[in-house]
């Protein structure tokens, strides 16, 4: 495998060359101008992504290539096609001595530098050479291209020449009909002058053994050069980074060929491995993958990669769980991007420490103690600052988005989160960071969703999933979907949400880490999906598969607890739900966790209290989380721990203004759009309502209004819960309505509503 | 040779293949390769009862009629000697299977356990041995069992009994091992190690134990039985060690007892620095066929591209029609007598017939360079690599065209490749001087051309570049030794007697100069007769012209020597060659003349001036006139017309 020529950069340069004698017609010049440009700029310069795919596909440029791309234009000699040019020119070379001189003229080319002119001129040499031909400044991209080529030729061992040049005949040879048409004494040895000379045939002795069996092997071998697959390799790499993606079966076939089909294997081809078994979750081979290629690449083009290999063992500790290890690694990371002023190391380091303290934050204390990074508050200013320094601007977009994190997080504004969150978008826009906008997006959204405002965290999930899904990384794409799948089920449409989990690519799957968060998310919506519907067997089997995994986020961990309570609550079992409460509340204190899921907990404490009929002992408890979620601008947690709060003046008999409280907040729980939130928000004031009936005189108009209005309350309730095909409160409504109806002397509509109710027991049993 | 039979030439393949089985026995490849080319060379002729020839019989002193079917391994007629070698078979075997592993040493272990005396071998340790090599040995006994004490009395056989075979392959073996490690600590190619320094070390145990065991032969009156191999061998080392004549004797002494190891014919070649140096040992060779070849080669090593040879080449030939060897000589013999398309033409058909033969591919690539044949030189190149990269040969060609090309750098790195493969690769170092020349380095170059001077003495080329560097450092008088050097390998060839006669004016001795640059007149002369073989025309002048050149140079030197009227007719005679002889006139239509060149120009400039001085206006004007045609020196011409017409007029004008 040669460094860097193949056959088809000679097959570029010839085309090149007749375009500089002026044959090219200029109304062909801008498509064969841009068919050379799309070949010969590096695959990761500006251009749009789908050329970069399209430009993965083929790496390797066929003879067709070139015909498709000059067939169709006419030149500038009449009744010649630029092909039938290119052919000539491509036939003229035929000997292996051609081809030198073909390499050497193409110094024609080019303009000559200011030493060249001046030796000229002290030579009096005066070479005028074609005046129709145009000179490519030695800058431009074909002049940089022209002199690669050049100099690597002359790079050229003698064999590995001769190689380029019988994998160029093997190369040119299905041309030969074309260009016998126009050149009708070539004959089948017409590729070498020599052969044509003492008329040899192609079973000539001397021909094998100059050219060996042309067309049969060596052709595949000398198609792509190292720097080709090196490209590819990069392109490898550069997507299963960004992207997180493992490399396709199909592809992994490709690459393992060319680079059998070469004695140097570029050391990047180990680095591709690793990730592949990296992603594939195979901690001891990529452990030794990863090994094994900074063995090969420690010192490569005059750069140390020891913080590189650091930094990667860091975030393989990382992913396989290995947190205390993880942190020792990146410590010497740090330390060692900082000996080698590796500034891009050094800032991706602590950046990645950063996040690593916040999803561990037990993991950290001990780095905190040293100092590394301060507080989070000055380590984010710290990490802005370097990154500005820097205009490393992805991580001054993420560092922003944790700066909003961090806000609200700690209960701070929602303004300065916004704030934050508009600087990093208005990066991202003005410096083309499209990886961070999938996370940007999905920053926004959540924080609608902290608002209350589930239509715009919705929009904003689906602007991404529809804008940007492609160039972000596959994590975020990942997250996305389970959060809008989730946001789906919250409305109750399983199916759909179910549906939207289905979306996600198969190969995306692959990389256990988005497997195992996919798989838990989907478990997640079954697990609530079971519980709704009553069946709890099922649910407990969905939760020891829950349980399965070892390291699940946080988030996701959360989620899992909160469904088991509900599930022990569901069973009855309080005393066990609020043993398992408290230990995760002191959990949480200890870490200082997001204020949302303290709120959560504390919401769910007084819930128990309710269900176990200690309602008012909840009462402490729901104010508390009233008034925290209120000061984190928790919205849909503020209106829960509000109703938790008319639940306990409910239970003291303070009906009304019970009713007034959830009064207030019905309509941006209803903007919530939590089915589960507003079905409870409207039992509680179907409750109060009864309530405030109670306290009014028997059958005046007061009571039948109050009344009236619980009916219609249950009503609204009960549409909620069978949206979310929650059993227990449909069926807890149904008893409700039955037994007004049955207050207000309707036996027969209360016989109905007991039959309905029954039926929903049925049917739920019958679906079991 | 008229009457050569199916029976000759059966008799011959058997001699040569046995030849092969010998030499292969003995892990002398390169000759195995020789025999076996030539003995597959052979015509098949019809078969005819057998019978044999005596006089081709009669070379062959000690060695059995051939057996009817070939058979790979030949009985020695020599009972003890077949006795010892059936003793030592199994030893044998393993020591050749060694060798043919390239563990030379453990090869030379299995028969001669014990270590030779080592240690380089000192000029006078040999000349002082051979003085009584065989007399020594008589007076010592035979008390030889004993490994004796190293160097204490040289002569004496010390070591154990072996067969011929054994005991050659042993020490054989151990100069192979000597030669590898010389190889080794020269280190790089004109590194600090590489030159003179290093040495064969095993050299002196050879010489020694070889001494002792002649000696011992000689005792024991059985020096009648003795094979060759080890007198070949003993010839080697005596050529290394400089004392030429005795290694020639023995390598005369090895090809009576074993005509058909070509090694031998080889080694014996190279010690012949003349032709009378051949004449002289032609008379001690045995009379036979192998005799005829070396003949052959020996002449066209020594560039005596003459009738008689092409005529003895030509019987060679009628008995081994296909040999490739014999073909190649031709050629060869055609490229010294610069008949370049000829030699091109059968090294072609020789390429074509074997693309595989690497074998003297360089002299190919040197024609080819010579006639500017890039295509096809890269062509060979292509052909070379694909057969094998890693050959000094191939090397060489690729070297040759980037030279061609003018890619000096590359070139050398090609060239010192060859060398790396093979020290003793000469056209390597001739070609590596002739491409540091060409980047300005004359150091390398003169170390790499007398890198090649003491490799094979006879290379004119390596003497001439010497010359040539020696004279870009302005050392004239240095130089002309080294041109005379190649002047007197190269009598016929007239660029050596420019070189010299150059040299020569430059060191102000203009009378010699004079005489050598008519000596090239003649050589070139020489040759355009000699040349009678061949349709060649592009090589040299044509017939019949002189070398202007030549011809302005002797003028010029007349001139300094103040005789003015020589000097003149030179000039006329340079000014004759544009025309070209004038007997040709008529035949061919003033097609023969070299037509105005710079030289002539120059001359008639020359001419002008003078006459104009002479007074004879009339001619100068005529002169100057005609310079201005041929749009030569038009300015000089013009201002010598008008200096001319003012004198006229003003000569005019008085009278």
């Amino acid at each position: 495998m040669s460094r860097y020529l193949t056959p088809s950069k000679v097959g570029l340069l010839a085309l090149i060359s007749l375009y500089t004698e002026s044959v090219v017609p200029s109304a062909a010049t801008i498509p064969v101008l841009s068919f050379l440009i799309s070949q010969i700029l590096p695959v990761n310069s500006v251009k749009s992504r789908n050329d970069d795919l399209l430009r993965s596909r083929d790496i390797t440029l066929t003879l067709d290539d070139f015909q498709k791309a000059t067939i169709n234009h006419i030149s500038g000699i009449p009744g010649r096609t630029v092909w039938d040019l290119l052919l000539n020119k491509l036939w003229k070379i035929n000997s292996f001595d051609a081809l030198h001189v073909f390499f050497d003229t193409l110094s024609l080319l080019l303009q000559k530098t200011p030493e060249q002119l001046q030796n000229e001129a002290e030579d009096g040499a005066d070479t005028d050479s074609n005046p129709n031909r145009m000179l490519l400044s030695r800058t431009s991209p074909l002049g940089a291209f022209v002199r690669r080529a050049q100099l690597e030729f002359t790079r050229l061992q003698f064999h590995d020449g001769l190689t380029l040049w019988k994998s160029f005949v093997t190369y040119r040879a299905p041309s030969l009909l074309q260009w016998k048409k126009r050149n009708q004494t070539a004959g089948n040895t017409s590729f070498d002058v020599n052969l044509q000379q003492d008329r040899l045939d192609l079973g000539d002795r001397l021909t094998e053994v100059a050219y060996g069996e042309l067309g049969t092997e060596a052709s595949q071998v000398a198609g792509v050069s190292t720097e080709d697959v090196e490209k590819l390799l990069e392109y490898q790499v550069d997507q299963m980074q960004r992207m997180g993606n493992r490399l396709p079966q199909a592809m992994k076939m490709k690459l393992r060929d060319m680079i059998e089909s070469g004695v140097t294997i570029p050391s990047l081809s180990h680095y591709v491995s690793f990730l592949d078994s990296w992603k594939a979750g195979d901690y001891p081979s990529s452990f030794d993958k990863l090994h094994r290629y900074f063995d090969y690449t420690m010192h490569n083009r005059d750069r140390t990669f020891y913080q590189y290999a650091l930094l990667n063992l860091a975030i393989l500790h990382q992913d396989f769980g290995c947190y205390s290890e993880a942190v020792v690694a990146m410590q010497e990371t740090i330390s060692t991007a900082r000996e080698n002023n590796d500034m891009v190391c050094l800032n991706y380091s602590l950046s990645w420490l950063y996040h690593f303290g916040k999803a561990h934050p037990e993991e950290i204390h001990e780095v905190q103690k040293k100092g590394v990074l301060g507080t989070d508050r000055e380590a984010l200013a710290f990490l802005k600052a370097k990154a500005k320094e820097t205009s490393m601007w992805a991580l001054l977009s993420t560092s922003l988005l944790s700066e909003a994190k961090l806000s609200l997080s700690q209960g701070d504004g929602v303004a300065q989160a916004f704030e934050s969150i508009l600087k990093a978008s208005h990066l991202n826009v003005t410096k083309n960071v499209l990886n961070a906008i999938g996370s940007q997006m999905s920053m926004q959204s959540s924080v609608f969703g902290r608002l209350g405002v589930s239509c715009q965290a919705w929009v904003y999930g689906e602007l991404f999933l529809q804008c940007y899904a492609s160039p972000s990384p596959v994590e975020d794409v990942v997250h996305c979907i389970c959060k809008s799948a989730f946001l789906l089920s919250q409305k109750g449409r399983y199916e759909d949400a179910l549906a939207r989990m289905e979306e996600i690519e198969e190969e995306t799957l692959g990389t256990l880490r988005y497997s195992q968060y996919w798989t838990s998310s989907l478990g997640l919506l079954k697990f609530r999906r079971h519980l709704h519907r009553d069946n709890l067997t099922a649910a407990e089997h969905v939760l020891a598969q829950l349980r399965a995994p070892l390291n699940l986020s946080q988030d996701l961990q959360m989620n899992v607890s909160m469904l088991e309570m509900d599930l022990l609550i569901r069973r009855g079992d309080y005393s066990k739900a609020m043993e398992m409460l408290e230990e995760l509340a002191t959990k949480l204190n200890e870490e200082e966790a997001d204020t949302y899921q303290r709120v959560k907990l504390m919401t769910l404490k007084a819930q128990i209290y309710d269900k176990s009929g200690i309602t008012q002992k909840g009462f402490s408890v729901a104010l508390r989380a009233a008034s925290l979620a209120h000061r984190a601008r928790l919205l849909p947690a503020l209106w829960e721990a509000v109703g938790r709060v008319s639940a306990v003046l409910i239970s003291l008999k303070e009906f009304s203004a019970a009713a007034k409280l959830l009064d207030s907040i019905m309509p941006q729980v209803l903007e919530c759009e939590d089915c589960n939130l507003s079905a409870q928000t409207f039992a509680l004031l179907a409750d109060a309502h009864v309530g405030m009936a109670g306290q009014a005189k028997a059958e005046t108009l007061q009571r039948k209004e109050q009344l009236t209005k619980a009916l219609e309350h249950i009503e609204r309730s009960f549409d909620e819960f069978s949206r979310i095909e929650d059993v227990r409160g449909q069926c807890e409504m149904m008893a409700k309505k039955a037994t007004i109806m049955h207050l207000n002397g309707d036996p027969v509509l209360a016989n109905d509503c007991a039959a309905k109710y029954l039926d929903i027991k049925r049917a739920a049993k019958d679906q079991l | 040779m008229a009457t050569f039979t199916k029976a000759n030439a059966d008799y011959l393949r058997n001699t040569l293949q046995e030849a092969v089985v010998k030499c292969s026995e003995r892990c002398l490849y390169q000759s195995a390769k020789w025999a076996a080319e030539l003995s597959v060379s052979l015509p098949t002729l019809p078969s005819v009862s057998s019978s044999f020839d005596a006089d081709t019989d009669s070379q062959m002193q000690d060695v059995d009629p051939p057996p009817i079917s070939p058979a790979f391994h030949f009985a020695n007629n020599d009972p003890e000697e077949a006795r010892l070698e059936a003793q030592d078979l199994s030893r044998y075997l393993l020591a050749k299977s060694y060798f043919d592993c390239r563990e030379y040493d453990r090869c030379a272990a299995v028969f001669i356990p014990s270590a030779l005396p080592r240690g380089p071998l000192s000029p006078t340790s040999p000349n002082s041995n051979r003085r009584t090599p065989t007399k020594a040995g008589k007076g010592k006994g035979k008390d030889s069992g004993v490994i004796t004490e190293v160097g204490s009395e040289p002569p004496s056989n010390a070591l154990p009994k072996l067969s011929q075979r054994a005991l050659f392959l042993a020490l054989y073996s151990k100069y192979m091992s000597g030669e590898k490690r010389k190889d080794e600590e020269s280190e790089m190619i004109l590194g600090p190690a590489d030159g003179g320094s290093t040495v064969n070390k095993e050299l002196v145990g050879i010489t020694r134990s070889l001494e002792g065991w002649f000696a011992d032969r000689e005792a024991r009156g059985l020096s009648g039985s003795n094979q060759g191999w080890l007198e070949y061998l003993y010839g080697i080392v005596l050529a290394k060690g400089k004392t030429e004549e005795d290694a020639k004797r023995w390598f005369i002494r090895s090809v009576h007892l074993f005509p058909f190891n070509w090694g031998a014919w080889l080694e014996l070649s190279e010690l012949l620095n003349n032709v009378e140096e051949l004449q002289k040992v032609v008379p001690e060779l045995p009379q036979n066929l192998m005799t005829l070849i070396f003949h052959l080669y020996a002449s066209q090593e020594l560039y005596q591209s003459t009738d008689p040879i092409h005529k003895e080449l030509d019987e060679l030939e009628n008995i081994f029609p296909d040999s490739q060897f014999l073909k190649t000589q031709r050629a060869l013999l055609y490229y010294h007598s610069k008949d370049f398309d000829e030699a091109e033409t059968i090294f072609s058909a020789l390429l074509h017939a074997d693309p595989h033969r690497i074998d003297s591919l360089d002299f190919y690539s040197n024609i080819l360079y010579v006639m500017s044949a890039r295509p096809k030189l890269a062509f060979l190149a292509q052909v070379a690599t694909a057969t094998d990269k890693f050959r000094p040969e191939t090397c060489c060609v690729v070297g040759n065209y980037y030279s061609l090309k003018s890619e000096h750098e590359k070139a050398v790195v090609y060239f010192r490749r060859a060398l790396t493969l093979d020290r003793n690769f000469l056209s390597a170092w001739t070609l590596m001087g002739h491409e540091y020349v060409e980047m300005k380095n004359t150091h390398a170059a003169i170390e790499s051309y007398r890198r090649a001077v003491d490799v094979n003495r006879k290379d004119y080329r390596a003497w001439y570049g010497l010359g040539q560097t020696y004279e870009v450092l302005e050392m004239h008088l240095y130089a002309l030794f080294y041109y005379q050097r190649a002047a007197s390998l190269r009598p016929y060839d007239p660029k050596m007697w420019q070189a010299v006669g150059s040299c020569y004016d430059k060191v102000d001795r203009p009378v010699q100069s004079i005489k050598t640059y008519k000596r090239a007149l003649v050589a070139g002369t020489y040759y355009d007769q000699g040349s009678s073989f061949g349709s060649g025309t592009t090589a040299g002048e044509p017939t019949g012209v002189l070398d202007p050149e030549t011809l302005y140079q002797i003028a010029l030197m007349y001139e300094k020597l103040n005789q003015l009227d020589d000097a003149a007719s030179y000039m006329e005679m340079t000014l004759a060659q544009e025309e070209g002889p004038e007997e040709d006139d008529d035949d061919e239509a003033g097609g023969h003349g070299i037509g105005v060149t710079t030289t002539t120009s120059k001359a008639r400039m020359w001419l002008a001036r003078w006459e104009f001085r002479r007074g004879a206006h009339v001619r100068a004007m005529e002169l100057a006139n005609e310079l201005c045609q041929d749009g030569v020196e038009v300015e000089e011409a013009k201002a010598l017309i008008r200096d001319m017409r003012a004198r006229m007029e003003s000569g005019r004008s008085p009278s």
